[in-house]
């Protein structure tokens, strides 16, 4: 936990998950980008529990169900779940080591994106195999970087 | 409210493509001198050649009304179009939309047809002030009334998830259909204006016992490639988008 956060640290990472998270890439890349915004809500509600919580965090996934056009509240939803896992699981989730907080990351990513796959699947998606957690997967890979670049940055502007 | 929401996102939209027009302004501080000429000469060119088959269009087009006015039918009017520049694409792997910068300000609504320079591309499917979203013909959920152009067969054509295959659907055994017959939107249904180039047949497989062939068509218009698109107003309705921005006064 974080003695002190930075506000616009905070909005400036929002910013910056939503607009990775419609970014142009070669087509073959899509199914494994990261999911942006699920990392920015986990490392917020992780870093500053007392300020960032649920609430915040669906009202951040109905941004994104714009941007990705999924029916309205399925992204909000699957967010405020990755809050509300973040936050029971915190006192313990402090005390594991890097390795075992990726784990902790795509378990909860990877719920986030089943979540969502499923409300897909209901309206009649396509069915792709589980080739769905491929995002929970590279952002777990990406955790221990964006864990650190935005603890540097809190550290020197907070 | 999505609407309302995705107006206030359009800064998002506008930096995820950020890179491209930098990209594309930076590429542009290095043409020589030459090369722009050249260019201009080669458009100066094509603009003559399209001007004189644009001259022989407009004399087609007055002696078709003037046919159609002596068999008592309406006249046929050109359709209104503006060009719109493509800015984001679905992060869905699994779904073809793309977002286009031009909204309900600009007087697009849902369901409107959009067009590359090769033939259709989609229809828009939402709209929110400065962008609006745009399904493309690929798509699995996506199918289009269209028509023979050699002999007016009418068909549905649908989307099947790859940009480079589209699905012709209930075309019975014996109809009178080949590879390579170029089919054109037909108008029915309302959506799309009539007569646009949508696809070409590309294979034919006659499985025997079965009602119907199964028909496979290549779309005209390059779906994952074009960067401007062309939005179609119907004439008949010139008056819909006049009613789009009393909406857009209570953003």
């Amino acid at each position: 936990m974080l003695s002190v956060i930075s506000y616009p640290v905070f909005v400036l990472s929002v910013v910056l998950a939503l607009v990775l998270s419609i970014s142009l890439f070669p087509v073959g890349w899509f199914e494994f980008r990261p999911e942006w915004l699920g990392l920015v809500v986990f490392y917020w509600t992780f870093r500053a529990p007392a300020q960032f919580g649920v609430l915040l965090a669906w009202c951040l996934g109905l941004l994104l169900d714009v941007l990705e056009a999924t029916p309205l509240g399925v992204n909000a939803l699957a967010m405020a779940a990755v809050a509300f896992l973040v936050l029971t699981i915190h006192p313990r989730l402090r005390m594991y080591p890097l390795p075992q907080q990726c784990l902790m990351v795509f378990l909860l990513l990877g719920i986030n994106q089943m979540l969502v796959h499923f409300v897909k699947q209901l309206l009649g998606a396509d069915n792709t195999g589980f080739s769905y957690l491929w995002p929970a997967l590279t952002s777990a890979v990406l955790w221990p970087l964006v864990c650190g670049l935005l603890d540097h940055i809190n550290q020197k502007l907070g | 409210m999505r609407s309302t929401i995705a107006t206030g996102l359009a800064p998002v939209y506008w930096l995820g493509n950020a890179p491209y027009q930098f990209a594309d302004w930076a590429s542009g501080l290095f043409v020589s001198k030459d090369e722009l000429q050249q260019e201009n000469e080669d458009l100066r060119a094509r603009l003559l050649i399209l001007e004189r088959r644009a001259l022989k269009y407009a004399a087609l087009a007055a002696e078709n009304n003037e046919l159609r006015r002596l068999m008592n039918s309406a006249e046929v009017l050109d359709d209104r179009v503006i060009v719109a520049e493509v800015v984001g694409v679905s992060p869905d792997p699994y779904s073809h939309e793309v977002v286009i910068n031009k909204g309900l300000r600009d007087g697009v609504t849902p369901g409107q047809a959009i067009l590359d320079a090769h033939g259709l591309m989609g229809q828009v499917v939402q709209a929110s002030q400065l962008t609006s979203r745009v399904l493309l013909l690929s798509d699995s959920s996506h199918a289009v009334p269209v028509e023979v152009v050699r002999n007016g067969l009418r068909a549905i054509l649908l989307g099947t998830g790859n940009p480079d295959a589209l699905d012709l659907v209930h075309v019975p055994d014996t109809a009178d259909i080949r590879e390579g017959d170029l089919l054109v939107s037909s108008g029915l249904g309302g959506r799309f204006p009539r007569g646009y180039p949508v696809a070409e047949v590309s294979r034919i497989s006659k499985e025997p016992g079965e009602p119907f062939v199964s028909i496979q068509a290549t779309p005209k218009a390059e779906l994952n490639q074009s960067r401007l698109v062309l939005v179609v107003f119907p004439p008949a309705r010139p008056e819909v988008s006049d009613a789009g921005d009393p909406a857009g006064e209570g953003e």
